[in-house]
């Protein structure tokens, strides 16, 4: 049952054309650039093509960190200057790749130093990324300006041998700037499309998400970061080179930060091409209006073609693209499509819930977890039972979802351990619990709003538990959405789904990496008696008779159908734990759901 | 009432933008009644900086320009033929600067070049100038040194070492009036064409046996001028020497003022002319100058022709302060370095020109400029000049004195 | 160093930080309750000082009148874009193009009327400075040090105590619920617009009464009072006040005591420890 059918809609996926077409136009793109010079063309051509080269890498370079990773970056001059300076310091001792590569690697050692201390702390995202990345360019423009880096005057680059391809050295500097932005926009195309960008489009529309799910969201953006940099040191290392003589104000201002900026939003920064659109847009017309007569009447005209611009395609030239194409995919697919969404098959029938003597699965021991003087969780113990439905109850704010935070590895106790075959899930990161198969689904579902539903399964697929390769995680992701019944709307955006939809997906999530221990964050609260009907049904074929289920609710008609066994949290303290009818019954229990106080009892 | 003034302000301006040049042809042509001139254009190209951080000087090197080649076509153009300038505006950064002067000589191929305004840019268009053997004149290039370039001419005419001729003029001119200062605050920004200058001030001061009582170095953009108000107030140099460009030294100035500090003496490498004059806290200011409307200068009737002309176009189009100084001056001079070697050799080859510049030199409005030394630098026309009474007047070397005044010092 | 040098410099760096916090305070708004990261702020506040050197400065007018005039022009200006923005439904990045393509039209303009030379307003009646034993307190920075930090005090006791700051506060936080509760979301927004704009001709007149002009100078602030919206958090005008202040003095001292060229690494050395060190306070 659980296969893709033949009416299975189209799915928004990458054509077998596409997928070797853009490389292939790539190379023959790079090819043609660094023939054109043996066309004889006025050398000014050369000039403006590498200005477009150089604002091509710069941006694209930027979007890696800052539009895929949703980390904003004020900060690119920094690394474009490091490149800079090194050519300044070493190009005249050094043969010009190898300045290159010192450019690069001295360019990503800088973000890696900063990355390594800022993306530890989980606050420094947005703005506070941004002033980061912002100071950072200011001290160190202040080190090259006081040091004999620069020390002032400038640096001009006086003996600086290039090969000479064409017999001029000019030209040599247009094919440098060529193959940089020819290969970033390769780099990018293929993050994007690889592992990494799968991971890097998850934290930036959700990074708690993203890390629960298994994506190493340090190393990821750490990645992200040093690839960026160095892509900037290499064309500032070039971009010496041109501009032969380098000053700090000039390398440092504000404009290379801005401009960046600039042209990755009017091009689309979450996709590969689009600042490389915004950088050929914005560095032309900045080249068109240059005459002297009208210098003025041509920077109101920039303006405004910078805000009609805007206005008119907010999310970028990219953006815009890929919402068209999505708008008519949808249009397609609805012509197929037969219900909103399928309905669950009936239930198997589940394997009779049987004796406590299960090996257990996870042993909780003594968990503690204060905020702010507040005893979240109080010394809890607890078994988790291999193939069993746990149920986890208890009346609000009595610590159940801080538990499942702890167990997934998003809060760490102050005290206690979570032993899980042989590891010790208390010390560990989220995304490696994740890959140990522990996986949750959230009480208000977290889709990352960006990513089609298809993608969002695909995420969970390739980081979770199982880890599978890109096709294999489209596959099993088809086939899970086919599962919950979303095989159908696989090619839309979470904004697009109901609430009830929205649930299902939570669950594909966490079902696609075949967990071994899935746990439910109240996955009913919010629907509809029937929708709650065939929600149970749908739990107990997750179940299948064998696989572990931490299940959070308060829907007692779903809790007394579906659970093996209950533990009972009041005020962060296990208050009870056992057969649930049983349990039910314990006075303790009533006490705490019906409020009655231990004085009036 | 507020919003028509700027509208009136506005068209003003503009009619005055678009009148200035007009009206400076007509007024030439009157006098000159020249023969027109015929055929196709001689075509000169260039880029200014006339948006950007240096589009306030950009916009004083482009009313000269405007003026220079209305004037020279009203007096019949060069070589029978009109002169076009074809000018575009590099928006102060030197990348841009270097790829127009490429598509002025390989697209839109201009005859000749000539240089854009300040040193980064003068750098970036030699490069382009070499690599095409072009000649270019230029004004206002600051590092002398870094000009390692056969066909380029500098019409500025600072020396080779401006860094060690600026201090000892000055010094001299104190010395003149027996004010020689015991001791010198050098106080600079690090911007590369004047801080080499405060370096090299060190050294004279050093030489010379002036007691250096405070060197300090700020970052060229610094807003806040208190605290090093506080140490050269504190430093209390008899010389304060300010490697100052633009508005630095006024910002300084300021500073000091509301710390109730005058300077004794005070030097001012490039500032800008006009808030310096103007300000009731610039009195006795120093500074070095190429050329100001003030005998014996302007007694060249080329010269006063040129500033009387430079003046009114100015006030035409807006300018604060409409007096000809340095880089008019020397923006005029480039001007004549250019089309007078084409009218000696009668001549578009660059080589040709180079030739002739090289071995002949040229009389401008800054007097006769050699380029005979290293670099093509010739002989140092800089003067020292002051503010007296509001208004700049020259006061080194001697027989450059503004006659009536004397140099002022304490 | 003298104990006289190190007070001056302390007092040089709280003007340099008041203003900054002045010229912060209307992005600061804007950013957090707009979420519009306003680049074109910077063109009001040149606009508003060269309209301050036009008006007091050319046709002598008094100062004080201009300011008053000023201040209700450009509320109307802050509503406008803001009345611009809502209709395109820009988002927060999109209104950081949106507004720097303001920004460089502005300069623009001004350009055109003004030229693109220096002007300064010479303003004799606040000249001269009082004494304070060895200390000298120039007037216009005292004046200014007052206005800013009434105005950033101001704008947080009416953020915090009045319906008005807490209805805004609720509309960021839910703004169909506040809807719900009878909040008029809309016209809060421009009227924070337009306060914004109304700050940013406050602080043009300083800049006109401190500074001399030039249109290209627009954009040279950005940089420091970025990081002082920043690192004040948003909407925070206590926060804003203090981190201008921490910029301006730890500059200030630096310049003081060392050489004045490595003055930026400190403040923004302290600014990254601060918060690598300490996010949570940030």
């Amino acid at each position: 049952m659980a296969s893709v059918t033949a009416d299975t809609p189209v799915i928004p996926t990458r054509s077998a054309a596409a997928r070797f077409g853009v490389p292939t136009t790539l190379a023959v793109a790079l090819v043609l650039l660094l023939l054109l010079p043996a066309l004889g063309l006025p050398p000014f051509f050369e000039s403006f093509l590498y200005l477009l080269c150089l604002w091509i890498s710069l941006a694209t370079s930027w979007t890696i960190i800052s539009g895929f990773t949703g980390y904003f970056s004020f900060g690119h001059g920094a690394f474009y200057g490091v490149g800079m300076y090194t050519t300044a310091n070493l190009g005249a001792s050094l043969p010009i790749l190898v300045c290159l590569v010192i450019a690069a690697a001295l360019a990503a050692l800088l973000s890696l130093g900063m990355g390594a201390v800022i993306f530890r702390v989980r606050r420094l995202r947005g703005e506070l990324f941004a002033l980061l990345t912002l100071a950072m360019t200011i001290v160190v423009a202040t080190i090259v300006l006081n040091t004999p880096i620069d020390g002032g005057p400038g640096k001009y680059l006086l003996g600086v041998q290039l090969p000479r391809i064409y017999d001029n050295s000019a030209t040599t500097i247009y094919l440098l700037g060529a193959c940089v932005a020819i290969g970033t926009l390769a780099i990018t195309y293929f993050i994007q499309y690889g592992r990494l960008g799968r991971g890097l489009f998850a934290i930036a529309d959700d990074e708690d998400v993203a890390e629960g799910l298994g994506v190493p969201s340090y190393r990821y953006k750490l990645i992200a970061f040093a690839i960026s940099s160095a892509i900037a040191g290499v064309i500032g290392a070039v971009h010496a080179i041109f501009v032969s003589y380098v000053t700090v104000s000039e390398t440092f201002s504000s404009t290379v930060a801005l401009f960046v900026i600039l042209m990755s939003v009017i091009g689309g920064m979450r996709h590969w091409l689009g600042p490389a659109i915004g950088a050929v847009f914005v560095t032309t017309i900045n080249f068109v209006f240059v005459s002297g007569d009208s210098a003025l009447a041509a920077r109101i005209v920039i303006g405004l073609a910078l805000i009609l611009a805007t206005l008119f395609l907010p999310e970028g030239v990219a953006g815009f693209v890929q919402k068209q194409v999505h708008k008519r995919r949808a249009a397609a697919s609805s012509n197929t499509d037969t219900a909103p969404h399928a309905l669950v098959p009936a239930a198997p029938v589940a394997a009779a819930p049987t004796a406590t003597e299960r090996p257990i699965l996870l042993k909780g021991e003594n968990i503690s977890l204060a905020f702010r003087g507040v005893q979240a969780l109080d010394g809890v113990n607890f078994d988790i039972r291999q193939g069993e439905i746990l149920g986890l109850i208890g009346p609000n704010g009595s610590g159940k979802s801080t538990l499942i935070n702890v167990m997934n590895g998003f809060y760490k106790p102050d005290t206690g351990r979570l032993l899980f075959e042989g590891h010790d899930l208390a010390q560990m990161p989220a995304h490696r619990i994740a890959r140990l198969g522990l996986a949750r689904t959230f009480q208000i579902p977290r889709p990352f709003p960006h990513l089609s539903v298809l993608d969002n399964v695909m995420v969970a697929a390739m980081f979770g538990g199982a880890a599978y390769p890109q096709e294999t995680a489209r596959r099993k992701a088809l086939e899970t959405l086919d599962f919950v019944g979303l095989a159908n709307r696989a090619g839309a955006f979470p904004s697009e789904l109901n609430l009830h939809q929205r649930k299902f997906l939570e669950l594909a999530r966490a079902l696609v990496s075949d967990a071994r221990l899935v746990m439910l964050d109240e996955v009913l609260a919010g629907l509809t008696p029937s929708e709650i009907t065939s929600a149970i049904a749908m739990v107990r074929r997750i179940h299948g008779g064998e696989r572990t289920i931490v299940f959070v609710e308060h829907n007692m008609r779903a809790v007394m159908e579906l659970t093996d066994r209950l533990i009972i949290l009041n005020q962060g303290k296990l208050i009870a734990e056992g057969d649930p009818r049983t349990v039910m019954d314990d006075p303790a229990v009533i006490r705490a759901y019906l409020g009655t106080s231990d004085a009036e009892g | 009432m507020r919003g028509r003034d700027i509208v009136g302000a506005t068209r003003r301006f503009m009619l005055a933008a678009g009148l200035a040049t007009s009206a400076a042809l007509a007024a030439t042509a009157f006098q000159a009644q020249a023969q027109a001139p015929s055929g196709p254009p001689i075509r000169i190209g260039s880029t200014l900086a006339l948006t950007g951080p240096l589009a306030q000087t950009g916009a004083i090197h482009k009313i000269v320009g405007d003026l220079f080649v209305a004037q020279l076509n009203a007096r019949g153009g060069l070589l029978g033929r009109p002169v076009e300038w074809v000018l575009l505006d590099d928006q102060s950064k030197p990348d841009i600067t270097r790829t127009l002067y490429e598509r002025l000589i390989t697209v839109d191929k201009v005859d000749l070049i000539i240089g854009p305004y300040a040193t980064a840019g003068i750098l970036s268009a030699m490069a382009v100038a070499q690599r095409y053997n072009k000649v270019l004149v230029h004004s206002t290039f600051g590092i002398p040194k870094m000009a390692a370039y056969d066909r380029q001419f500098p019409a500025w005419p600072l020396g080779i070492d401006p860094e060690k001729t600026m201090p000892n003029d000055l010094l001299d001119a104190l010395a003149s009036i027996g004010k020689t200062p015991k001791s010198i605050a050098i106080v600079t920004s690090k911007f590369p064409s004047v801080q080499f200058v405060a370096v090299g001030a060190r050294e004279v001061a050093k030489a010379r046996g002036v007691k250096e009582a405070l060197y300090l170095e700020f970052e060229f953009g610094t807003r806040d001028f208190g605290p090093i108000a506080a140490r050269v107030r504190e430093a209390d140099p008899d010389l304060l020497f300010v490697g100052a460009i633009g508005l630095e030294g006024n910002q300084l100035l300021e500073a000091l003022d509301k710390l109730n500090y005058k300077p004794r003496n005070h030097f001012y490498v490039y500032p800008t002319p006009g808030p310096l004059a103007t300000s009731p806290l610039g009195n006795d200011a120093m500074a070095t100058t190429a050329f100001e409307n003030l005998p014996p200068l302007n007694k060249n009737p080329e010269a006063a022709a040129f500033a009387k002309a430079f003046t009114e176009a100015a006030t035409k189009a807006g300018l604060p302060y409409t007096e000809p100084e340095t880089q008019a001056g020397a923006s005029w001079s480039m001007w004549e370095i250019l089309t007078g070697a084409i009218k000696a050799t009668k001549s578009l080859d660059d080589k040709v020109l180079a030739d002739h510049i090289k071995k002949n030199g040229s009389d401008t409005v800054l007097g006769h400029i050699s380029f005979d030394g290293q670099n093509n630098y010739g002989k140092n026309l800089m003067r020292t000049k002051q503010v007296q009474q509001g208004k700049w007047v020259i006061i080194w070397p001697k027989d450059m004195i503004t006659p009536g005044y004397t140099v002022q010092g304490k | 160093m003298s104990a006289t040098l190190f007070g001056q410099s302390v007092l040089s760096g709280i003007f340099a930080g008041s203003l900054y916090a002045l010229m912060g305070l209307g992005m600061s708004l804007s950013w957090r309750y707009l979420r519009v990261i306003n680049i074109a702020h910077f063109g009001l506040v040149f606009l508003a000082a060269y309209m301050t050197y036009e008006f007091a400065g050319v046709r002598g007018y008094s100062a004080l009148a201009v300011a008053l005039l000023l201040i209700p022009l450009f509320f109307v200006l802050g509503v406008i874009q803001q009345v611009l923005i809502l209709r395109f439904n820009v988002n927060e990045f999109s209104s950081l193009i949106v507004t720097y393509g303001l920004a460089i039209i502005a300069e623009a303009v001004i350009q055109l009327i003004w030229s693109a030379d220096f002007v300064r307003y010479e303003n004799r009646a606040l000249h001269g400075n009082v004494e304070v034993g060895t200390l000298l307190l120039p007037v216009a920075d005292i004046l200014l040090v007052v206005i800013a930090v009434g105005l950033c005090v101001a704008t947080w006791a009416a953020m915090r105590f009045t319906w008005l700051g807490k209805a805004l506060r609720a509309g960021l936080d839910n703004p169909a619920i506040a809807a719900a509760f009878g909040v008029p979301n809309q016209r809060l927004l421009l009227l924070v617009s337009g306060f914004s704009a109304a700050l940013a001709s406050v602080a043009g007149v300083f800049v006109a009464l401190l500074y001399t002009l030039a249109p290209s100078q627009i954009l040279s602030w950005l940089g420091v009072v970025f990081a002082a919206v920043l690192l004040g958090g948003l909407g925070n005008p206590l926060g804003l006040l203090a981190a201008g202040m921490l910029i301006g003095v730890s500059e200030a001292i630096t310049m003081a005591i060392t050489a004045p060229s490595w003055a930026p690494v400190v403040p923004f050395t302290i600014l990254i420890l601060l918060l690598v060190l300490w996010p949570q306070r940030v």
